[in-house]
């Protein structure tokens, strides 16, 4: 099975965010980086199926130079080879824009399974992988937790609100975006980074950057600080504080 | 004439037969890859002086068979000269035993005759009768070199009294003996008798010394049998069977499949049947590796210098290397890579405690001291107290500190459970930042941390003065012994105890503050270990009986109402096991503890209604 996983290098959440002075993006030239958490679980599913079902893990990563960290991070892990699409801009560009630059470059490959994360733990719009879904002309399924292989096709688990899960059979190719937890991440062998050294990473130059969603203010939510003064008899005051903590607070049942 | 033929002929067969079997394990030392390390030779010949000619280590550990060892040892070696001359007659090469000179020597030998009969007799009635565990199933080979041995001496006294023919059979039978033991000793744990004393010598001299791997060589750990180095090839044929590291193993004590003298006798079988491509994780039980602590017990006790750390952590490196590392391990080394610590968890949450501590930002030109946190330091809220009451003691006492902005892990836990290229991307990066802060002084109170900066950061050339907690605070806290009196057990951490070799400062320390010290079995530079080190806090599933609570056990038959210790990770341990155990007994770090103690000292000193110390409060 010919599979592929698209990852993302975002800012490290040990990293303290700070916004640019336009307000239109973190400061990342002061960022530290890593690999998308809900792609290293896509990463580690698709590493898993390669071992039960033979064939090929090929990591793809849209953004600029530095994106490579992951990608080698991900060869390293076990991925057989990687395509890098390089380009400043895909950085901050919306998810239309990334599924495209994706598409294009892993386009002539004919994979039969793509992954993604959910979304990104910087701007979370879980877009990137059912936009690449419809680029690329395959069905996707969305927040998987499970993935069996059978009969050339898939039955997979997706998770739902309120604790409900689903089983959805789909055929291949197809494209799934997997949710954090689904497995246990593997370490970075002293052999996989050796190894990683000598595996191919294919550049491809991103044509222009197409992004149609412009971020017009980025802030951080506003702290603030209320003080109440609750009058009436004690009786009066422990009623009013109960209900406020009940209905306003939410502290209590 | 005939008899000098008969006696060259027995002398090349004898001797042919020792030199083969001492060529077939020199060559498999010889083709093993490595080398000898080199340098400290002052210490070492200091320490081969002690160890082999005074026989410090046999005897400290356990006095009476240690010295019945070292009557049996010193009478081997008086009686060098006496046997080499008696053969150098039957070959007719040179009689010295008709001298004035060899007659005295003779007469001096007598009593090391007695002694060596004295000290064999004894050893073969434990070996017989007593068999102790630590030295397993009876072998009938000890039984008859133990007898060899004694004849020996008896053929030597009987050379005084004998004459004419029954002085020349008795002269064939010593001679006889000596041939048929040279024969006999490479096969057996006697050829400790060659071996030892150039092992004691090669041996480190820091406990525990696990070299880096060269990742340009592209060296992954020890994945073979032909992985093997040198000197633990020549351990192999070394070990003395003495089951020394398996009797203060803390794995073998609670039950557990882990052994360290069967991992060296597995060794030397495997070794010698020439399995050279096996795997060597195959070759030992399964699971074993991932059951040791490194205590460093086992290396420490070994008399005949055996370090059996590196050859477990090198085992397993060549597993870690294939990914072949625990599943809890492989989450914890994704926690290293990503967050920088063991638990995974980003660092705001040390900022949060930097700043509500009110650490300062380290600078080299206002502070005498880099504060190391470490990760227990850094993110265990209960290991956090600790370093909140060394700052207020240390404050106190204007001694000034400041702390690194950001912090990673030393690597102690990647490097003991063989994840090397993790271990050396946190130590090249921690080194880089202590060279940029200009740090000269680290003081910490993480025993794992003190190992790991102290001394295996000096295999990248960086070297520092560090130093526990425990150690400066003893040298600054004066007299608090105004607090009422107090009955503690100290648990002594094994990197602190037997790797630092710090035993007496916290004793001194908890005697300043007026806390009786009630010692636990296996304390001081022998410890039984809490079970946390090597990786093993991480364990999922423990065989056997849990070691913490085997310590908590002992611990609390001291009958003291405290349990002090000094190291974060002891502390989780034996906390662990106090909550199970639904104990009463306390368990608190030695920080925490002594600054309670000063702080109880000063009130008191402070209220003049309080009883005079030494009277317990109502």
């Amino acid at each position: 099975m010919k599979i592929a996983v698209c990852l993302k290098q975002v800012p490290s959440r040990d990293w303290q965010p700070r916004v640019n002075e336009a307000r239109t993006w973190v400061r990342d030239a002061e960022a530290t980086f890593e690999m998308n958490e809900p792609d290293a679980y896509a990463l580690e599913e698709g590493l898993r199926l390669k071992e039960r079902h033979g064939g090929e893990v090929v990591v793809c990563s849209a953004g600029p130079a530095r994106v490579s960290q992951v990608v080698r991070e991900a060869l390293a892990r076990g991925a057989d080879r990687a395509i890098h699409v390089e380009s400043d801009a895909l950085a901050a560009a919306d998810g239309a824009a990334v599924a495209g630059a994706l598409a294009d470059a892993m386009g002539g490959e004919a994979f039969d399974l793509v992954l993604t994360g959910l979304q990104s733990d910087d701007q979370g719009l879980a877009q990137v992988g059912v936009a690449l879904a419809e680029r690329l002309g395959m069905p996707h399924a969305t927040i998987i937790m499970e993935v069996k292989v059978e009969d050339g096709a898939l039955r997979v688990k997706r998770e739902l609100e309120g604790g409900w899960f689903q089983w959805v059979a789909m055929p291949l190719p197809a494209v799934l975006t997997i949710q954090s937890g689904i497995n246990q991440l593997r370490y970075a062998t002293l052999k996989g980074i050796m190894a990683a050294k000598k595996k191919e990473i294919r550049k491809v130059e991103a044509a222009a950057c197409a992004s149609r969603q412009r971020i017009v203010n980025l802030y951080a939510p506003q702290k603030t600080k209320q003080t109440t003064m609750i009058g009436g008899s004690a009786a009066e005051a422990a009623a009013e504080l109960v209900k406020r903590l009940r209905d306003e607070a939410r502290a209590i049942d | 004439m005939i008899s000098v033929a008969v006696l060259a002929l027995l002398v090349a067969v004898f001797g042919g037969l020792f030199a083969i079997q001492v060529w077939a394990r020199l060559r498999l030392v010889r083709l093993a890859p490595g080398a000898f390390a080199a340098g400290h030779e002052a210490e070492r010949s200091a320490r081969f002086v002690r160890e082999v000619v005074f026989q410090s280590k046999v005897i400290a550990e356990k006095p009476v068979v240690g010295l019945a060892h070292a009557l049996v040892f010193w009478g081997f070696v008086a009686f060098a000269g006496y046997s080499g001359a008696q053969l150098l007659k039957g070959l007719h090469v040179v009689d010295l035993t008709g001298t004035r000179a060899f007659h005295l020597y003779m007469v001096a030998l007598v009593p090391f005759a007695l002694a060596v009969i004295a000290g064999i007799l004894f050893l073969l009635v434990r070996r017989v009768a007593v068999r102790p565990e630590a030295l397993g199933p009876l072998s009938w080979e000890s039984v008859a070199i133990a007898l060899f041995i004694a004849a020996l001496m008896v053929t030597f006294l009987l050379d005084f009294r004998l004459a004419g023919w029954p002085a020349a059979v008795n002269w064939w039978a010593h001679i006889l003996i000596i041939l048929v033991f040279l024969a006999i000793i490479p096969n057996s744990k006697h050829f400790h008798l060659v071996l030892a004393p150039a092992t004691v010598f090669l041996k480190s001299t820091v406990l525990g010394d696990v070299r880096n791997l060269d990742f340009e060589k592209e060296e992954v750990g020890i994945e073979t049998l032909a992985g093997l180095e040198k000197k633990q090839v020549l351990d192999a044929f070394t070990c003395v069977e003495c089951g020394r590291c398996q009797m203060n193993c803390p794995a073998y004590g609670t039950d557990k499949a882990l052994n360290p003298k069967r991992l060296i006798l597995q060794n030397e079988e495997a070794l010698l049947a020439g399995m050279m491509e096996a795997k060597l994780a195959g070759v030992y039980d399964p699971g074993v590796l991932w059951q040791c602590t490194t205590c460093g017990a086992c290396e420490n006790q070994c008399p005949v210098g055996v370090e059996h750390l590196p050859l477990i952590i090198g085992a397993r490196r060549g597993l870690a290397s294939n990914g072949e590392a625990p599943d809890a391990l492989g989450a914890m080394y994704n926690h290293l890579e990503r967050r920088g610590n063991i638990w995974g968890l980003t660092s705001d949450v040390r900022q949060k405690f930097v700043e509500s501590a009110g650490f300062e930002t380290f600078d080299a030109s206002r502070h005498d001291y880099l504060l190391w946190l470490g990760c227990a330091g850094s993110y265990e809220a209960d290991f956090q107290k600790s370093l909140r009451a060394l700052a207020e003691i240390l404050r106190a006492r204007g001694v000034t500190f400041g702390v690194l902005a950001k912090e990673r892990c030393t690597g102690d836990a990647a490097k003991r459970t063989g994840n090397e290229y993790l271990f050396q991307e946190l130590a090249t990066a921690n080194i880089a930042d202590f060279e940029a802060a200009g740090v000269k002084k680290i003081l910490t109170s993480c025993p794992h941390c003190l190992k790991t900066i102290g001394e295996d950061y000096r295999a990248f050339g960086f070297i520092v003065e560090i130093e526990h907690s425990a150690v400066l605070v003893s040298r600054l806290v004066g007299d608090g012994r105004a607090a009422p009196p107090d009955v503690v057990t100290l648990h002594d951490a094994c990197y602190l105890a037997r790797y630092a070799g710090r035993t007496e400062e916290p004793r001194d320390l908890l005697a300043r503050v007026g806390a009786v010290v009630k010692d636990p079995v296996r304390s001081h530079h022998n410890p039984f270990c809490c079970g946390a080190g090597g990786g093993l806090l991480f364990e999922e599933h423990e065989e056997g009986t849990r070691i913490s609570q085997r310590r908590f056990e002992q611990l609390q038959a001291t009958g003291a109402p405290t349990i002090v210790t000094a190291c974060p990770f002891c502390s989780i341990m034996l906390k662990g096991a106090q909550a199970s155990a639904n104990a009463a007994t306390e368990v608190v770090d030695l920080m925490t503890y002594v600054d309670g103690r000063l702080k109880a000292a000063s009130a008191r000193a402070a209220s003049p209604g309080w009883p005079a110390a030494g009277q317990r409060q109502p």
